[in-house]
């Protein structure tokens, strides 16, 4: 069924005031001539998953590593036969993807070998890989936070480089290094992000596919119930912060400063001065590291901040957990109950199955899928949180270095250029800094492009582009484009209703029927996680993700609709949890919904209506 | 040969004594499903009647005088021998027997001349190899015991409906082998009502319970006269997946005037209202289960929200059989021997339609 309506690549044009967008991005990220041929035969869509706003070029990175490493995986080290990889495209600032055609099909039956012998052995041994990954990915990461950026360029070098025999390198050379060894972690940290990411979607889409051959009617949030475990890595900062309000509740002192409006910083100050206080801290400062480490977002934008960065987040969450806990309620998750519930849901579609070969199989395909999902669930702390908060935590100082001397009018312009330009302005520093006193660099070049760029992303935040460019087409074998992006005819058909009505004609808006049930209410849309203090009780939280660090929110609200996420994305899970509807991946809801605006969300059929405009 | 058992005195060994109706009715409440309290009257009640008065000699005689190829001669044989019946007089002992129970029952729920619903159990009823289903009839809200004799009688002689006695003559059942029971049962004064299937019975997917319902009585229903609300819960998380509200644009209730059951028009602006609670069909669909696992198959069932009772005692079941469509079709294997592993190499190498 190839439908047609969507511009072709090569035929695209971009208003006149985002004009020089495109030198933003690496040339390989442009739709380009010599290769429109190939580009015009592929089906691009906007990837509002994890790049919903115009992309600011440094945060590119991650996804110039996902790129090769998702794509890789697909084709050259499992071999999931009929798959290729995930190719990206910048389009006017925005990031467009596709899941590449196939290949021809002697290749398909070549790589299927490939499949079997080396996929076959992960799923066997799986407990003992996953353990090895842990380790490697973590070292990873330690090895990261060692690496040091130097704070300043000193006047001279301390005696200490020079003697007893001088290093041989010197600050110069450090940040350059520092830089480098940054750039290539990442790339580096996302190869070991998809080593078992494909083969977990594809594990998870085995058994929805098991699944809905015994029971046709069996619906996606069931599925994703039964594969979601309920001792999950994503949960373990929320519950160290549990851990830290039921010692707090019996620490009067500790209590009262957690209570008061004080900043972080008085609180610590408070904290340190009684012997209570310091006990607490004590154990404060045992989970800090790596617990602390949960961005208070996706973890795909600098501008988000980690809880360690910003600890006026979890404080504040310790507050309501105290109160909380004060009023003699519960505050940690069910976990035992939850996991009893999805043993006895299991065991009870095993047993609707009349056909004793057919119940092996379902058994056996549960084991399977269950096995291999704890990665897809676990990896996201390691890597979008743990491992991203390092890393820009090691941006923000160098930011903090180059406009300390002078490169940058503000520390966040460092996001403004992407990762192949970063060296330039490092080395035009150092170059400077070496060459002597009164040297100049040329800062003003930098600046002036910062402030341009800054205007284009402005432009382009109200530019929409199409949803969708070139062919769409009749199969899809990439199990993330399946299963992350729900890439379906429904969807494509949305897209193409989407590129003729303006987001204040949206009546309607679909995600995935992520927790079931249907609610009406007023909409509170929060973009950043400081605004979350402004919900009030039986509102619906419309946001681009929810994280653990969002926990204790949930206790207030209807239902939430998110733009980003799956069916085991944290709102999707925690809202299963606690009986709330949820809609998720929408991708348009911040964009079409207002704080206000009457609303109504069917978990059962992932829709959102808006009702009444506010 | 008692001619009266209580339903709660019932099970499924009693088909033979009181039909598969009545004998289901006090399966279920063995179970401990609700159902609507009750009692039958037994085939040798039946029995009694018709060798008592000598019915049973004119009525072959009439069944042998009809042409089994004439529709219209069998029609009127069926109008000969019910005037028959209802005309012949019930024996005293039957009739105290039967006064007796029906004042018990009337004590019981502790409402004079109690409204009952009586309906005919026939002895073949409801087997896997013999729909007789809905070939007897069935008469709600009856009130005292010249109107409820009246009305046994009527049972009785739905045994020899037009479509009964065709039905038997294409089957090759002789007409002496068959034999009926009444159940009288306290009168649901039913809010909502009508069927649950406890699989689906679009797609036979054993996880789904469907629920069919309108206000009023389930006749409305059962009959097709109006289109119901359908319900779909997930058998193992109770939740309701979807649900189709219809246009209703009628429901049964009782007329207070009359005692009888009439059909009263839904007003336009009501028609498209669920009307059902959400609770209600969880808790309906959680009987529906409970029915399941106590027959161990998935099963069709007649239900009734009772407005005199209250939540979450007031879902009532009316009657239950076994499921036939799928479970008479031999299903063999969906996935037949497969490993996980296996699974996941036919996932891998099939591709996704855009349109799946």
């Amino acid at each position: 069924m190839a439908r047609t309506g969507f511009p072709r690549p090569s035929e695209m044009e971009y208003p006149p005031e985002l004009q020089g967008w495109e030198e933003m991005y690496p040339p390989y990220y442009l739709f380009s001539p010599e290769r429109a041929q190939w580009e015009d035969r592929q089906f691009w869509y906007h990837d509002k998953i994890h790049a919903p706003d115009p992309m600011y070029p440094w945060d590119l990175i991650f996804h110039e590593a996902w790129q090769i490493s998702l794509s890789q995986y697909n084709t050259r080290v499992f071999c999931i036969p009929p798959a290729q990889g995930v190719a990206q495209r910048m389009v006017g600032c925005y990031m467009f993807i596709c899941a590449v055609e196939p290949p021809p099909p002697e290749l398909i039956q070549k790589k299927a070998e490939f499949f079997q012998k080396r996929v076959f052995y992960v799923f066997e041994h799986f407990d003992e890989l996953y353990q090895e990954w842990l380790k490697k990915f973590r070292a990873l990461g330690d090895s990261l936070e060692e690496l040091s950026i130097p704070k300043e360029l000193p006047g001279f070098e301390p005696d200490e480089v020079v003697f007893p025999a001088p290093r041989g390198y010197f600050t110069s050379f450090e940040i350059m290094d520092a830089y480098d060894r940054l750039v290539n972690a990442v790339i580096k940290g996302w190869q070991y992000h998809f080593e078992y990411l494909n083969l977990s979607y594809l594990g998870y889409l085995m058994f929805a596919d098991t699944c809905r051959k015994l029971f046709p009617g069996i619906s996606e949030s069931t599925i994703g119930k039964l594969v979601a475990g309920a001792v999950v890595t994503m949960y373990r900062p929320e519950e160290e912060l549990c851990k830290l309000a039921r010692l707090a509740s019996t620490m009067p002192s500790v209590k009262a400063v957690l209570g008061n409006d004080d900043p972080p910083a008085a609180k610590l100050q408070a904290l340190s001065k009684t012997m209570e206080g310091r006990e607490w801290l004590r154990h404060l400062e045992e989970v800090k590291r790596p617990w602390f480490y949960a961005s208070c977002g996706s973890g795909w934008f600098h501008y988000e901040g980690s809880w360690i960065n910003r600890m006026e987040v979890p404080f504040s969450y310790l507050r309501s957990y105290v109160e909380r806990l004060d009023r003699g309620e519960r505050i940690e998750r069910y976990l035992e109950e939850i996991e009893k519930e999805r043993e006895r849901m299991a065991e009870e579609y095993r047993k609707l199955i009349p056909n004793e070969d057919d119940r092996k199989a379902f058994e056996d395909a549960y084991r399977t899928c269950r096995t291999i999902y704890r990665y897809a669930e676990d990896h996201l702390f390691w890597v979008e949180h743990w491992f991203h908060t390092i890393v820009f935590e090691k941006m923000w100082q160098l930011a903090d270095l180059l406009k300390r001397y002078g490169m940058l009018e503000e520390a966040d312009d460092l996001f403004l250029f992407n990762r192949f330009e970063v060296p330039m302005i490092i080395e035009d520093m150092v170059t400077a800094y070496a060459l002597g006193e009164g040297v100049p660099a040329r800062a003003a070049f930098w600046k002036q492009k910062a402030s341009k760029r800054r205007a284009i992303l402005k432009a382009a935040r109200s530019w929409s582009p199409p949803p969708a460019l070139g062919t769409v087409p009749e199969e899809i074998a990439e199990p993330f484009t399946v299963m992350l992006w729900g890439v379906t005819s429904e969807k494509v058909d949305e897209w193409l209703k989407a590129g003729t009505v303006s987001p204040e004609e949206v009546t309607e808006v679909k995600g995935f029927a992520s927790s079931a049930g249907t609610v009406e209410g007023k909409a509170r849309v929060i973009k950043l996680l400081e605004e979350i203090t402004s919900i009030e009780p039986g509102e619906i939280l419309v946001c681009p993700t929810t994280n653990p660090s969002w926990a204790p929110v949930f206790t207030k609200i209807k239902a939430v609709v998110t733009d980003i996420g799956g069916l085991t994305s944290h709102a999707a899970i925690v809202c299963r949890e606690y009986g709330l509807p949820a809609v998720t991946g929408v991708g348009i809801a911040t964009g079409v919904i207002k704080t206000g605006d009457l609303i109504r969300v069917n978990g059962d059929k992932g829709v959102v209506t808006l009702l009444e405009r506010a | 040969m008692s001619r009266i058992v209580w339903l709660d005195q019932l099970g499924k060994e009693h088909v033979v004594l009181v039909g598969g109706k009545n004998a289901s009715l006090g399966e279920l409440m063995r179970a401990g499903i609700p159902v609507p309290p009750g009692f039958a009257l037994t085939t040798h009640a039946y029995q009694e009647f018709v060798t008592a008065s000598g019915l049973q000699g004119k009525i072959n005689q009439i069944l042998n005088d009809m042409d089994q190829k004439d529709p219209a001669s069998m029609e009127k044989a069926s109008l000969e021998i019910r005037a028959l019946m209802e005309g012949a007089p019930i024996s005293m002992e039957v009739e105290d027997d039967i006064g007796e129970a029906y004042r018990r029952l009337s004590r019981m729920c502790q409402v004079p001349a109690l409204p009952v619903a009586v309906r005919s159990s026939a002895t073949a009823e409801d087997l896997s190899d013999a729909s007789f289903a809905g070939q007897q009839d069935t008469f709600l809200w009856i009130r005292g015991m010249d109107d409820l004799l009246l009305h046994v009688k009527r049972c009785w002689s739905s045994l020899f409906s037009a479509r009964a006695i065709g039905y038997r003559v294409r089957m090759g059942f002789s007409h002496e082998g068959v034999s009926i029971s009444v159940g009288i049962q306290k009168m649901v004064n039913s809010w909502n009502a009508g069927v649950m299937f406890t699989l689906d019975p679009a797609t036979g997917d054993l996880s789904r319970i469907v629920i069919d319902a309108n206000w009023g009585f389930g006749e409305s229903v059962v009959s097709g006269e109006c289109t119901p609300d359908q319900f779909v819960v997930d058998k193992v998380s109770m939740q309701i997946i979807s649900r189709t509200i219809s246009r209703k644009h009628c429901y049964f209730t009782t007329d207070p005037e009359t005692q009888s059951v009439i059909k009263v028009p839904i007003p336009e602006e009501r028609q498209e209202n669920q009307c059902m609670l959400d609770e209600d069909v969880v808790n309906l669909a959680q009987i529906g289960k409970a029915v399941e696992a106590h027959y161990g198959r998935p099963m069709d069932i007649e239900w009734a929200i009772d407005k005199d009772l209250m939540a979450p005692g007031n879902v009532l079941i009316l009657q239950s059989r076994p499921e036939t469509v799928w479970s008479q079709r031999k299903t063999g294997p969906l996935l037949g021997k497969k490993s996980g592993l296996d699974l996941l190499m036919e996932r891998a190498m099939k591709p996704f339609r855009v349109g799946d």
